[in-house]
């Protein structure tokens, strides 16, 4: 499959003059999107994000390195007939009704009427926003709506990509849930989505592939599946009554086991095998397992895990 | 056109300004208050109205073209709504000249509003409109074009408090024609250094007030329509390079 988006070695540096610093906001980024994919962009507030997308969009420009969308040099113009983006805060003109807006952003493409009017009533049914607030103004629209007339401002122009940064952010559930299902739909439609989220569940629901990106560098890509691979189960064992030597034991069977309580003892294991060898030896030295919890790992798990790890804590 | 779309959707915000609206309101009022005054010296009364319709019609179009322009660009930077505009196909220079005509056509329709009352008002006072008096509006028309791109090449880079400073007072300078022209035969070499730069690099915004000669008779211009031509050409020229200039920073910027 082709890519859609093509990052190499992508880098933004800023130069606070003042203080003679230089800030790195995204650090040799490589990354390549394939098409037809929906791919989540996950990093903390400032990891760089957003600067990428504004790179890849021409809105800023790189300090080094280059991308292609679509087959395209990154800022070309021709290319952007066929994007989309959805900035992380939906930003209209307050005067203006949810029709007036799409009306505009077609204006923009250079669609003609009559089929400039379709495609904005296609747009408002899709993201469906209620028929009776198209021609009222966004003034007046709740977070959930204005988010809505922003997706359908990303879809007017039928784009083969799109950059979605934090579509569902701050939305209640209901509205969460349909924004979260219309984006995925658009998966369906052949389009490529470039999603950045710091709702992490609802990337490992509908993103095919991950990338993680912190303080600018690239710390982990694959698929859902792959980074989420390594479940587990915790053992919660009695402690009281074990000897030293059968503790012993079962840090060598589980390094990581925490001390826990005075009480109990918490493992953590993988394998199958470590988890029936660890129940041995407590009932063999006199213990007692209180409970075996199996656990899924999660992107949530995955992410803080990987941002502990390159913070050193 | 991408820009006339622009263009367009800047005038529905800029038409939503309240005090763009004070300024023409008070335009209005002033020329509407022309015979009042002139009744009050009925031996200069056909003066009166034209100098204080010809003045209000330049001070308010001035406050109107500053208040409308220096914000053009900025606030669709602040408000982030460049964002969803630039990754369309817009290209900068389209941005750039929608944002120009769209703040150029809410000058044009003040001061084609202060002027359609103004030339009412002589109509009513003086039973007829001397052709004379067109020119007086249409020659602030373009002075206010010259300003208005004046003030879009600031809003490229300069914020709007800056950019209104520096458009206000290049404004008085470029009025003061008279004061510079001098200073560039002035016997000190800084003088005339400094006098020749701002004579020949700023705006001569003097070139356009031709009040006088239409209030006063008396005074008269030597070949009046190769100089009104020659103001409109010059007006054209400069406004064109100032957005070329304009476009040139903006294509640069990052948003």
């Amino acid at each position: 499959m082709a890519a859609a988006i093509s990052i190499q070695g992508l880098t933004k540096k800023y130069v606070d003059v003042w203080q003679k610093q230089e800030v790195i906001a995204v650090n040799n980024l490589n990354l390549e999107v394939e098409e037809g994919e929906i791919f989540g962009f996950l990093g903390r507030n400032g990891a760089g994000k957003t600067t990428t997308i504004k790179m890849l969009l021409g809105l800023i420009f790189p300090t080094a390195g280059d991308a292609t969308l679509l087959g395209k040099p990154m800022g070309d113009n021709s290319v952007k007939n066929e994007l989309a983006y959805l900035p992380e805060e939906t930003y209209f003109y307050d005067s203006m009704t949810g029709w007036d807006i799409l009306d505009y952003y077609a204006r923009l493409f250079k669609i003609p009427e009559p089929e400039r009017s379709r495609r904005v009533q296609i747009c408002l049914e899709k993201v469906r926003l209620q028929p009776d607030a198209w021609k009222r103004n966004i003034r007046g629209y709740s977070k959930g709506m204005r988010q809505r007339t922003g997706i359908a401002q990303a879809l007017i122009n039928d784009p083969k990509l799109l950059f979605l940064d934090e579509p569902t952010s701050g939305l209640d559930p209901i509205a969460h849930a349909e924004l979260r299902d219309i984006v995925a739909s658009l998966k369906d439609e052949g389009k490529t989505v470039f999603l950045s989220s710091h709702q992490l569940a609802d990337v490992e629901l509908i993103c095919s592939r991950v990338a993680i990106i912190h303080r600018g560098k690239l710390l982990k890509q694959g698929t859902i599946k792959e980074l989420v691979a390594g479940d587990f189960a915790e053992l919660v064992v009695q402690r009281r009554g074990l000897s030293d030597a059968t503790l012993g034991k079962i840090k060598e069977i589980a390094p990581g086991t925490e001390p826990g309580s005075a009480e109990n003892m918490r493992i953590s294991v993988a394998e199958v095998e470590k988890i029936n060898a660890i129940i041995d030896i407590v009932r063999g030295g006199g213990g007692s397992i209180i409970s075996v919890v199996p656990h899924k790992r999660t992107l949530e798990d995955v992410f803080v895990e990987t941002v502990r790890k390159e913070d050193g804590s | 056109m991408v820009p006339l779309a622009i263009a367009r959707q800047t005038v529905r915000e800029a038409l939503r300004r309240r005090v763009m609206w004070i300024f023409l309101i008070c335009g209005v009022f002033l020329i509407a208050l022309g015979p009042v005054f002139g009744f009050l010296s009925p031996k200069d009364s056909q003066t009166v109205l034209r100098s204080l319709g010809l003045a209000a019609i330049l001070l308010a179009g001035l406050f109107i073209t500053i208040v409308t322009c220096i914000y053009l660009i900025p606030v669709e930077i602040e408000r982030r709504t460049i964002y969803t505009i630039l990754s369309k196909p817009v290209q900068r220079f389209e941005f750039v000249l929608g944002k120009f005509l769209g703040g150029f056509a809410v000058v044009f329709i003040n001061i084609a509003a202060m002027g359609v009352v103004f030339l009412m008002m002589i109509r009513f006072q003086e039973g007829k409109v001397p052709v004379d008096m067109f020119k007086g509006v249409y020659l602030t028309f373009f002075q206010m074009l010259l300003l208005a791109a004046l003030t879009i090449f600031f809003s490229t880079f300069a914020t709007p408090v800056l950019n209104f400073f520096m458009s206000f007072g290049i404004f008085i300078v470029g009025n003061l024609g008279s004061v510079t022209d001098s200073l560039t035969t002035s016997r000190n070499g800084t003088a005339r250094l400094a006098g020749t730069i701002i004579h020949y690099l700023l705006p001569n915004f003097s070139n356009f007030n031709i009040q006088n000669t239409l209030i006063h008779p008396a005074q008269e211009i030597t070949n009046p329509d190769v100089f009104i031509r020659q103001n409109i050409l010059y007006a054209l020229i400069y406004s064109a390079v100032l957005l070329i200039l304009a476009v040139i920073i903006f294509d640069r910027r990052e948003v």
